[in-house]
């Protein structure tokens, strides 16, 4: 018996579906590198596009949408479910990606006018977006291996000459990763036979104690946290982030990251809630390692994009923590601080890209683009802006989801990650301000020719512009954040209803072959 | 047999990691599809460890038959680590080609 699709389930294909016709419709179109940008923007502008439908359909309605590939329910097929946490994180994801296209199409980058540059900026998205609405945790594995493999073509293919090693190292810890991830799914399939994800939260729900679920669990965090650049697993990310294109830069630094944390949400209040205690208890105490480090690592750096890169680790920590603390305004912390990270992220990584395509060799070194803003004095205001934000100073979005973050700790009196979260914001400030006053407030040096043409800051100024009314007009973010942290910790139940509600239907219907009259 | 299978995935997990870890490029690579191919044979044995007859089969239809989907899992697991393993082996001519090297500490210019 097929389960009941209405159209609306549908819809939670769309945004995996969308990105997967732009590969092949940009493929076809190689030959045309101006329509083949527009093409790739469209794709995925249309994408993000649907995934907003999607989560106002998630969220005005308060169900998952549930969608089973091929018809078949439940368990025994793949499922995509689109829930409130995967709605928010595809819509933050593509919105992102829509904006890094926008920007490699006005890009004088070399590899952005490769013929594959675009098909697999594509790819990185479906994979990102594939992977957080996919409701199966192989699924998850395959979708993440996507992603590995278009992030590093596309930072392999880079203008900087330092791009493959970087590439190669990247892969190696990455694919690394990804076998963890796949001996996780191995152990799990073993001890509960099945990888759906809601199948399985029931099943170990009800018994816990298998010898090989600890393993599971383990092995999940570690891929979880490669993906995510939490600070043991941190040392390939400043490298491969600061040698990739600022298009791709951009994404990886902002939501690609961000691919982890929707992984320690889904373990910490889907899958392993009845071991969550000790997963929360290491996330908070490596958060806060990693905020303070990412920030002295940032202020130390030598690059504009090193710093930013360094800056998300730091900025990383902070979500990290507010996973950690697994309370109702923490977990609203966690979403809204991605959400604001990502925006800003990838507006600061374009504007200092920008001013980098100015400098005679493309760079981002501080001493080879000293003064070179001010050849572009309105990348500095919206460097000011953005740099506000990523400081957390108020009116910007970085100070929304500071505060929440703050306020999340106060309120169950968790104080010593909190210092460490105040020392880490403090050295933001003072990197911010000092990229700032070298690249624009200097002097252009005598002998330095910079470029007439730069890349064009359309993306970055869209970007700071919801940075900004995301500051000053907050409450819709914050609702959807408190309305995303009610329905993780209380709307589990509801979750594994609605993915098996098909299977339940299917057993009370089945007959064996051979015994219908 | 079963402890057989398990120590011979545990041995060639070991001889993989051990080539990842020397200094040859070339070598390190094949230890990574060492590792990943020695991944898929746990995960074969993950659902087939009690079966005894291939799934499908009306052969000795008594018999406890595999369980089908790791071999599926595997499948796609093992398509995914083969474009890995041909892009690896991309990357490494691209180092023979620039740094004239099959060396690893001689592929050093990200030494910040």
């Amino acid at each position: 018996m097929m389960p009941e699709q209405t159209p609306i389930s549908h819809l939670v294909v769309l945004p995996v579906a969308l990105p997967l016709l732009g590969i092949a419709l940009t493929l076809l179109v190689r030959g045309n590198r101006r329509v083949q940008g527009l093409l790739a923007f469209g794709a995925m502008f249309g994408a993000f596009a649907t995934s907003c439908w999607l989560l106002a359909e998630v969220w005005i309605s308060g169900e998952p949408v549930v969608f089973h590939m091929g018809g078949f329910p439940g368990p025994f097929g793949i499922t995509l479910v689109g829930d409130l946490l995967s709605g928010v994180m595809v819509v933050m994801s593509q919105l992102v990606l829509a904006m890094g296209i926008l920007y490699g199409t006005g890009c004088r980058d070399k590899c952005a006018q490769y013929p594959t540059f675009y098909p697999l900026f594509l790819a990185l998205g479906l994979g990102l977006t594939g992977s957080m609405l996919t409701g199966d945790v192989f699924n998850l594995f395959v979708f993440a291996e996507l992603v590995v493999i278009a992030g590093t073509v596309l930072t392999a293919i880079s203008d900087d000459k330092k791009g493959t090693e970087a590439a190669y190292k990247y892969f190696y810890i990455s694919t690394f990763a990804a076998m963890v991830l796949l001996v996780s799914c191995g152990c799990l399939y073993a001890s509960y036979g099945t990888l759906n994800m809601a199948d399985l939260a029931e099943r170990i729900a009800q018994d816990p104690d298998r010898p090989l679920l600890p393993v599971a669990i383990v092995l999940f965090l570690v891929s979880m946290m490669v993906k995510s650049a939490v600070m043991p697993f941190h040392f390939w990310q400043p490298d491969f982030h600061t040698a990739a294109p600022t298009p791709v830069h951009a994404v990886l630094s902002s939501v690609v990251v961000k691919l982890g944390i929707y992984g320690f949400l889904r373990m910490t209040t889907l899958l392993f809630v009845h071991e969550a205690e000790t997963v929360q208890t290491s996330l908070v105490v490596l958060g806060a390692i990693g905020a303070v480090f990412g920030g002295l690592g940032a202020a130390g750096t030598y690059d504009a994009k090193r710093m930013l890169a360094y800056s998300t680790l730091g900025q990383l920590g902070f979500i990290v923590i507010a996973v950690g603390w697994n309370t109702p305004l923490s977990l609203a912390a966690a979403i809204i601080f991605a959400f604001n990270h990502s925006l800003i992220k990838a507006a600061m990584l374009m504007l200092a890209g920008a001013v980098g395509s100015r400098a005679p060799v493309k760079t981002a070194e501080f001493a080879r683009i000293v003064g070179l803003g001010r050849t572009v004095p309105v990348a500095g205001l919206l460097f000011v802006i953005g740099g506000m934000a990523l400081a957390g100073l108020p009116p910007t979005n970085g100070f929304i989801s500071k505060l929440a973050v703050f306020r999340s700790g106060l309120e169950i009196g968790e104080y010593a990650p909190l210092i460490f979260l105040a020392v880490a914001s403090l050295v933001s400030l003072i990197y911010v301000s000092r990229a700032f006053q070298l690249i624009w407030l200097r002097p252009i040096p005598e002998g330095v020719e910079p470029k007439k043409q730069g890349d064009l800051l359309i993306a970055p100024l869209v970007l700071v512009s919801l940075c900004l009314l995301l500051g000053l007009w907050a409450q819709p973010l914050v609702q959807l954040g408190h309305d995303t942290a009610t329905w993780m910790l209380e709307g589990r139940e509801e979750y594994i209803r609605a993915v098996l509600e098909a299977r339940d239907q299917l057993f009370e219907t089945w007959q064996p072959p051979g015994q219908e009259p | 047999m079963e402890l057989l299978i398990a120590i011979g995935i545990g041995l060639m997990m070991a001889v993989g990691v051990y080539q990842v870890l020397r200094r040859n490029l070339i070598r390190s690579a094949i230890g990574l599809i060492i590792i990943s191919n020695a991944i898929h044979l746990l995960l074969i044995y993950a659902g087939a460890y009690r079966g005894e007859v291939a799934p499908y089969t009306t052969v000795g239809a008594e018999a406890a038959r595999s369980d089908a989907l790791p071999q599926v899992l595997v499948l796609t697991a093992i398509v995914i680590a083969m474009g890995g393993f041909a892009m690896v082996l991309g990357m490494i001519y691209i180092f023979g080609v620039r740094y004239r090297t099959g060396d690893m500490d001689k592929v050093d210019q990200l030494k910040y």
